[in-house]
C-alpha cells in the first residue's frame, strides 16, 4: 500500500473555451406531464446541456464518488482553461469537498460562445496543472517533516484528468508534448525549492469529448508511457451520459473501486403503504471489500454485467435485520461506500435506513442453499461502511475455554463492598470515613450470619456458581487484602483493619492451623478419627440451639477450603477434623446454653490472642484486671493495694 | 496461520546418503525425521495449528487433511511409498486448492515445501513451468504468489554446494520471487546427516513456529500470556515506512470501551490470549489447558487455581459487554474481549487494528481519548443513556447531503417535479417550494446549466395561469416572483447568478387586508 501514490494528487483540467458552450444534442424532457392535469397543455420543450455541463457534472460526480470513499487523503484540484487558467481551489484538506467546487464553479459559469476563440486554450489549464502537481500536500508535508532525513521517501505522483473537445490526433500529441514539456520545466524549479516537490510520475488522462451525432476526430489510445515521468491515455468519448459513464469507469479503475449489488431490498411502496416491493441498490467501494471473491477466482457470484458499464457487479442479499442486538463481529475490513446512483429512492432509502443506526447482514446467494453471511452494512456517524465479515473456517476454532487454563478454576474474582472499597483507596480518612467502614463491615458479618446471598452478578461465571458460604471466604479474604494494601497510608486504615480482623470469622492464622491439622490428621487412623469425631459430638448435645448453630459453623470450617468448582475437591467435607474446636478453651462446655454473643466473642478473641504476645499484665490477671504499678505495693506496704482493691469493687 | 506440509516423494527422494558406520539413509528418511522433529515441536509448543499433509510427484494426494493431532501427521510420514518424478507446479496448485476449499482467501498460510531440489524433466518440471511462466492465461496461471497471504519455507535435503551446480537453486529462488518474496530457502548445512537436517529444521521452528509470549498489563496487575497465532510484522506502507512494525511484549491496556461504541471495528488479525504459568526461570510450565499427561494434568490443576487477571479480565469484560483497548506500540493499538465460541466455552482474544494515530475514524485519534472522569461533563450523561461515539465526520457524505445529481434524466425530472408539486399547493407549501427551487438553482448556477432556469421559469409561469380560481392569491404572487428571479439567475450576471444568493419569498399580507375588508 503506497499513500502517495498516483491517486494521491487528481488535477481535473477542463475546457471553458467558446465551443464548449456548444450543446451536447442529447435532449432531456424536463416538463413531465402528471395525470389528471387538464388536457390540451403542449409540454415545454426539451432541453440540453451544454458539453461543459457535461463535463462539469461528470467530473462532479467523479469526485462525489472519491470524496465518498476516500474523505482524506486523496484530493483534487480544480482547474478549468479558457484564456488563463482558473484554479478553483488547493490541496488543502478544508477546500476537499463538492459544496466549495460547485460554487467556485458557479462563480466561473458557463463559457462564453462569444468570447474570442483564438484567445483561448486548454494548454493554460494543462500547464497550471503541472505547476500544482508540484505544490506540495499537507499530507506530503506531515510526513515528510516526520521522516526527517528520509523525507526522500515521500513520493510526488499525481494524474491529470483533461476534457476537451481536440481538433486531432496530431492536437492531442500536441497537448501531451507540452504537458511533457512542463514537467520537464517544473522539475528543475522544484529541484531548487523548498516548497515544491518534483514530479516522479504523472498519469494524464486525456477526454475528448463532443456532440452526440458528430464524428470523432480524435482516436482511442490506452495508456503509453512518453517518458520515464509521463505516461498518457486518450479517450473519445460523446458528451451526455456515455461522458458520465467514462468517468465513473475511470474513477473506478483509478481508485481500486469494485461494486455490490445489494439485493431484495423490501421497501414499503409509495401507493400501496401496506405492500412492499424488492429492490436492488449498487454500491461502490474499495475493491479490497471483495477480497475473499477476487482471490478465489469467484467472481461470478450473482455477477452481471451492467448496461454501460464494463465492470461487474457482485450481488449480495439483504437480511433483513431482526434485533438491534450490540454484537462483536469478526470483521476483517470496513470500506466505505458511495451509491452509484444517490439520489434514486432506492438508493436513499437503504442510506437512510442505515444513517439511522441500523445494520444490515449481507449474505451471498448460493445455489446448494446454505446460508453465508459475508457482508454487513453499517453507519458509524454518517458514514456508511461496508464491513466483510469473516466467512470461512476459523483457525481458531474449538479453542481451549478460559475456565480451563491458568486461574480458570478459581470462579469469583469480584465483589462489590460498597463503600468500603471506593473509601479506603483514599490517602487520608475522616473519622466519618471511618465509621462508614465499620459499619460496612458489620453489614458483612450481619449478613454472613443471616446467611444473606452476597449481591454478586453470576452472569460470568459457570452453572451454579460457589455455594454461598464459599463465597464469604472469598469475599473476606479479598476484602483483607485489600485493606491491607492500604494500611500504611494512616493510622485510621490500620483501624479499619483491626476492626475487620476483630469481625474475621476465620484470619489466616486459623486456616495455616487448619490445614497443619489436617495433615497430622491425615496421619491417624480412620477409625480412631471416626471415634474422636464422635465424641466430640456428643460433647456437644447439651443444647440443640447450640447444635444448629455449630453444625454450621463447622460446614463453615469444613467447606471453606474446597474450591467447589473443582471436579476432584480435595476431601469430602464431612472429615474435616475440627481441629480449632480441640484448641478453643473447654470453658463453656460446662456451662451449658452458650449466648451467640459470648461464642462470637470468644472466637474472637481467640483469634486474636494469636496475632500477638499477650501482655504480661493480662496473663497474670485476676477477673481480667491486672493489678498496675505492683512494685511501689512492693515498696510502701500492704495497704496501697488494699485500698486500690477496695476502690475497685 | 496453518501450515501445509507438502512432501516429494519423487523418486529421487530415494537417493541414499553415505553416513559413515551406520545403515543406510535416503534423502527421505532425513526428510521425515526433520517432519518429525518439527510435527513434535509443534505438539507441545503450537498445538494450535493446524497442519495438513499432502504429498507429491507427477501427481499429488492430500494425505492428512487439516488436522491439530499430529500423531495422525507422524503416522503419515512412516506410510509414505515413492512415486516417479517431481512436478511441482502440479502441487503447487494442489496446495491452492486444498487453502482455498479450508480457509478461503485471506487467512495466512505457511507452505513447508520439502524436496531435495531435482526439480523434474521436461513438462510440469520447474524448468519448464518457469519457462513458460510469461505465456499464461488466466485459466492455467502459475499457482505462486499464493492467493491467500502465505508463507513459503522450501526445505531442501540438499546442500548449498549441491544445488548451486545446476540451476536448482536459482528455480527455488524464482519461486520465492514469484511468491512476492514471501517466504525462504533453507538447506543443509555440511554433510546430509540426521544432526544437520535437524539444524535446519531448528531454524525453522526459530523462524516460524515460536509461540508469542507477553505479559499483559493493567496498573499494578499482570498476566504472562501466549498469543496465538503469532502475531505477523505489519507494513503500513511499503514506501515512506517500510519496516515492518513488531508488536510490543508488554501488552498494556490503556483503557476499556463499550462494544457499541467499538461497533465491530475492521481488524488485521485475531488471536487467542492464553494465560500461561511461568515457573521461575521464565520457562513455560503449561498454559493450563488440560491434557493427556498425568503429569502436566497436576501442574495444569495447580495454576488452574491460582487467579488469574486475564480470566479477571475476560470475565469483567463479558460482564460490562465492554472491550479494552490494548497498547501494542507507538501508535498502534488493539482490543481485547470475551469471544465465545459455544454456549459453554468462551475466550479472551485480541484483535489488532492497523497502525495509526486514528484506526477507527468513528472513535477519532486513539490519543485524545481518556477516562471519564477527565471530561468536564460525563459524556455519557448521568444516566449512561447517551454516548460521545460515533464521531461525526466534518463534511457530510453525498448521501446524507442531499447532493443534486442530474447524469440520469430522472434525477432532473424528480427535481422538477418536486418543485412543480409545492407550486400547486403554494401559499401552504412557500417553505418548501423556495427550498426546492433553490437547490434546483444552484446546481444549475454550478453545472452552467443556464437553460434549465430558463424552462424552469417558463413552467411556474404557465403553472401561473393554470391555477384554478379557488385557488389563493397568493400562489400567482410567488409563481411569478419566482420564475421572474429564475429568469434573472439565467442570465448569468454576476448580479442575479450568485451562488450564495437564496430566492426569497415574495413579502404579502393578505390575512390582514382581507380581514379589513369583511
Amino acid at each position: 500500500m503506497k499513500i502517495f501514490s498516483e491517486s494521491h494528487k487528481t488535477v481535473f483540467v477542463v475546457d471553458h473555451c467558446p465551443y464548449m458552450a456548444e450543446s451536447c444534442r442529447q435532449h432531456v424532457e424536463f416538463d413531465m406531464l402528471v395525470k389528471n392535469r387538464t388536457q390540451g397543455i403542449i409540454p415545454l420543450a426539451p432541453i440540453s446541456k451544454s458539453l461543459w455541463t457535461c463535463s462539469v457534472e461528470s467530473s462532479m460526480e467523479y469526485c462525489r464518488i472519491m470524496y465518498d470513499i476516500f474523505p482524506f487523503k486523496k484530493l483534487v484540484n480544480f482547474i478549468v482553461s479558457d484564456s488563463g487558467a482558473h484554479v478553483l481551489n488547493s490541496w488543502t484538506q478544508e477546500d476537499q469537498n463538492l459544496q466549495e467546487l460547485m460554487a467556485a464553479l458557479a462563480a466561473v459559469g458557463p463559457p462564453n460562445p462569444r468570447a474570442d476563440p483564438e484567445c483561448c486554450s486548454i494548454l493554460h489549464g494543462l500547464v497550471a496543472a503541472v505547476e500544482t502537481l508540484c505544490k506540495i500536500t499537507e499530507y506530503q508535508h506531515e510526513a515528510r517533516t516526520l521522516l526527517m532525513e528520509n523525507a526522500e521517501r515521500v513520493g510526488n505522483r499525481g494524474r491529470i484528468i483533461c476534457i476537451t473537445n481536440a481538433k486531432s490526433d496530431s492536437h492531442v500529441r500536441m497537448l501531451e508534448d507540452c504537458v511533457q514539456e512542463t514537467i520537464h520545466e517544473h522539475n528543475k524549479l522544484a529541484a531548487n525549492s523548498d516548497h515544491l516537490m518534483q514530479i516522479q510520475k504523472c498519469e494524464l488522462v486525456l477526454i475528448h469529448t463532443y456532440a452526440v451525432g458528430e464524428d470523432s476526430l480524435v482516436s482511442d489510445r490506452p495508456k503509453k508511457e512518453l517518458s520515464p515521468v509521463l505516461t498518457s491515455e486518450v479517450h473519445s468519448v460523446r458528451a451526455g451520459r456515455h461522458l458520465a459513464t467514462k468517468l465513473n469507469i475511470l474513477v473506478q479503475q483509478h481508485f481500486d473501486l469494485a461494486s455490490t449489488t445489494i439485493t431484495n431490498i423490501p421497501m414499503k411502496e409509495e401507493q400501496h403503504a401496506n405492500t412492499s416491493a424488492n429492490y436492488d441498490v449498487e454500491l461502490l467501494h474499495h475493491k479490497d471489500a471483495h477480497v475473499d471473491f477476487l482471490k478465489s477466482g469467484d467472481t461470478h457470484i450473482g455477477g452481471s454485467s451492467r448496461e454501460g458499464s464494463f465492470k461487474e457487479t457482485i450481488t449480495l442479499k439483504w437480511c433483513t435485520p431482526r434485533t438491534n442486538n450490540i454484537e462483536l463481529h469478526y470483521c476483517t475490513g470496513a470500506y466505505r461506500i458511495s451509491p452509484v446512483d444517490v439520489n434514486s429512492r432506492p438508493s436513499s432509502c437503504l442510506t437512510n435506513f442505515l444513517l439511522n443506526g441500523r445494520s444490515v447482514l449481507l449474505e451471498q446467494p448460493r445455489k446448494s442453499g446454505s446460508k453465508v453471511i459475508s457482508h454487513m452494512l453499517s453507519s458509524h456517524g454518517g458514514e456508511i461502511f461496508l464491513h466483510v465479515l469473516s466467512s470461512s473456517r476459523s483457525i481458531l476454532e474449538d479453542p481451549p475455554s478460559i475456565s480451563e487454563g491458568c486461574g480458570g478454576r478459581v470462579t469469583d474474582y469480584r465483589i462489590t463492598v460498597v463503600p468500603l472499597a471506593s473509601v479506603i483507596v483514599k490517602e487520608s480518612l475522616t473519622e466519618e470515613d471511618v465509621l462508614n467502614c465499620q459499619k460496612t463491615i458489620y453489614n458483612l458479618v450481619d449478613m454472613e450470619r443471616k446467611n444473606d446471598p452476597l449481591p454478586i452478578s453470576t452472569v460470568g461465571t459457570r452453572g451454579k456458581g460457589p455455594k454461598r458460604d464459599e463465597q464469604y471466604r472469598i469475599m473476606w479474604n479479598e476484602l483483607e487484602t485489600l485493606v491491607r494494601a492500604h494500611i500504611n497510608n494512616s493510622e485510621k486504615h490500620q483501624r479499619v483493619l483491626e476492626c475487620l480482623m476483630a469481625c474475621r470469622s476465620k484470619p489466616p492464622e486459623e486456616e495455616e492451623r487448619k490445614k497443619r491439622g489436617r495433615k497430622r490428621e491425615d496421619k491417624e487412623d480412620k477409625s480412631e478419627k471416626a471415634v474422636k469425631d464422635y465424641e466430640q459430638e456428643k460433647s456437644w448435645q447439651d443444647s440443640e440451639r447450640l447444635k444448629g448453630i455449630l453444625e454450621r459453623g463447622k460446614e463453615e470450617l469444613a467447606e471453606a477450603e474446597i474450591i467447589k468448582d473443582s471436579p476432584d475437591s480435595p476431601e469430602p467435607p464431612n472429615k474435616k477434623p475440627l481441629v480449632d474446636m480441640d484448641e478453643t478453651p473447654p470453658v463453656e462446655k460446662s456451662k451449658g446454653p452458650v449466648s451467640l454473643l459470648s461464642l462470637w466473642s470468644n472466637r474472637i478473641n481467640t483469634a486474636n490472642s494469636r496475632k500477638h504476645q499477650e501482655f504480661a499484665g493480662r496473663l497474670n490477671s485476676v477477673n481480667n484486671r491486672a493489678e498496675l504499678y505492683q512494685h511501689l505495693k512492693e515498696e510502701n506496704g500492704m495497704e496501697t493495694a488494699e485500698n486500690g482493691k477496695a476502690s475497685r469493687q | 496461520m496453518p501450515t501445509v506440509v507438502v512432501m516429494d516423494v519423487s523418486l529421487s527422494m530415494t537417493r541414499p546418503v553415505s553416513i559413515e558406520g551406520s545403515e543406510e539413509y535416503q534423502r527421505k528418511h532425513l526428510a521425515a525425521h526433520g517432519l518429525t522433529m518439527l510435527f513434535e515441536h509443534m505438539a507441545t509448543n503450537y498445538k494450535l495449528e493446524f497442519t495438513a499433509l499432502v504429498v507429491f510427484s507427477s501427481l499429488w494426494e492430500l494425505m492428512v487433511p487439516f488436522t491439530r493431532d499430529y500423531n495422525t501427521l507422524q503416522e503419515a510420514l512412516s506410510n509414505m511409498d515413492d512415486y516417479d518424478k517431481t512436478c511441482l507446479e502440479s502441487a503447487l496448485v494442489g496446495v491452492c486448492n486444498i487453502v482455498q476449499q479450508e480457509w478461503g482467501g485471506a487467512i495466512p498460510c505457511q507452505v513447508v515445501l520439502v524436496t531435495d531440489g531435482c526439480l523434474g524433466i521436461g513438462r510440469g518440471s520447474l524448468r519448464h513451468s518457469l519457462a513458460t511462466h510469461n505465456q499464461r492465461s488466466e485459466s492455467n496461471r502459475f499457482p505462486l504468489p499464493f492467493p491467500f497471504p502465505s508463507k513459503l519455507y522450501i526445505m531442501c535435503m540438499a546442500n548449498l554446494e549441491e544445488l548451486q551446480s545446476t540451476d536448482s537453486l536459482d528455480c527455488l529462488e524464482r519461486l520465492i520471487d514469484l511468491n512476492n518474496g514471501e517466504g525462504q530457502i533453507f538447506t543443509i548445512d555440511g554433510p546430509l546427516c540426521l544432526k544437520n537436517v535437524q539444524s535446519m529444521f531448528g531454524k525453522l521452528i526459530d523462524l516460524a513456529y515460536t509461540p508469542f509470549h507477553a505479559i499483559l498489563k493493567c496498573g499494578h496487575l499482570t498476566a504472562d500470556v501466549q498469543v496465538f497465532p503469532r502475531p505477523e510484522p505489519f507494513v503500513v506502507d511499503e514506501e515512506i515506512d517500510p519496516i515492518p512494525k513488531v508488536i510490543n511484549t508488554d501488552l498494556e491496556i490503556v483503557g476499556f470501551i463499550d462494544i457499541a461504541d467499538i461497533s465491530s471495528p475492521p481488524v488485521l488479525s485475531r488471536h487467542l490470549v492464553l494465560p500461561i504459568a511461568l515457573n521461575k526461570e521464565g520457562d513455560e510450565v503449561g498454559t493450563g489447558i488440560t491434557d493427556d499427561n498425568e503429569d502436566e494434568n497436576s501442574a495444569n490443576q495447580i495454576a488452574g487455581k491460582i487467579p488469574n487477571f486475564c480470566v479477571l479480565l475476560h470475565g469483567s469484560l463479558k460482564v460490562e459487554g465492554m472491550v479494552a483497548i490494548v497498547q501494542l506500540g507507538p501508535e498502534w493499538h488493539g482490543m481485547l474481549y470475551s469471544q465465545a465460541d459455544s454456549k459453554k466455552k468462551s475466550n479472551l482474544m485480541m484483535s489488532l487494528f492497523e497502525p495509526g494515530p486514528e484506526p477507527l475514524p468513528w472513535l477519532g485519534k486513539m490519543a485524545q481519548l481518556g477516562p471519564i472522569s477527565d471530561a468536564k461533563e460525563n459524556p455519557y450523561g448521568e444516566d449512561d443513556n447517551k454516548s460521545p461515539f460515533p464521531l461525526q465526520p466534518k463534511n457530510k457524505r453525498s448521501y446524507a447531503q442531499n447532493v443534486t445529481v442530474w447524469i440520469k434524466p430522472s434525477g432532473l425530472q424528480t427535481d422538477v417535479q418536486k418543485i412543480l408539486r409545492n407550486a400547486r399547493k403554494l401559499p401552504e407549501k412557500t417553505q418548501t417550494f423556495y427550498k426546492e427551487l433553490n437547490r434546483l438553482r444552484k446546481a444549475a448556477l454550478a453545472f452552467g446549466f443556464l437553460d434549465l432556469l430558463k424552462g424552469v421559469a417558463d413552467m411556474l409561469e404557465r403553472e401561473c395561469t393554470l391555477l384554478p380560481d379557488t385557488a389563493h392569491p397568493d400562489a400567482a404572487f410567488q409563481l411569478t416572483h419566482a420564475a421572474q428571479q429564475l429568469k434573472l439567475a439565467s442570465t448569468g450576471t454576476s448580479e442575479y447568478a450568485g451562488y450564495e444568493h437564496n430566492i426569497t419569498p415574495l413579502h404579502t399580507d393578505f390575512s390582514g387586508s382581507s380581514a379589513e375588508r369583511m
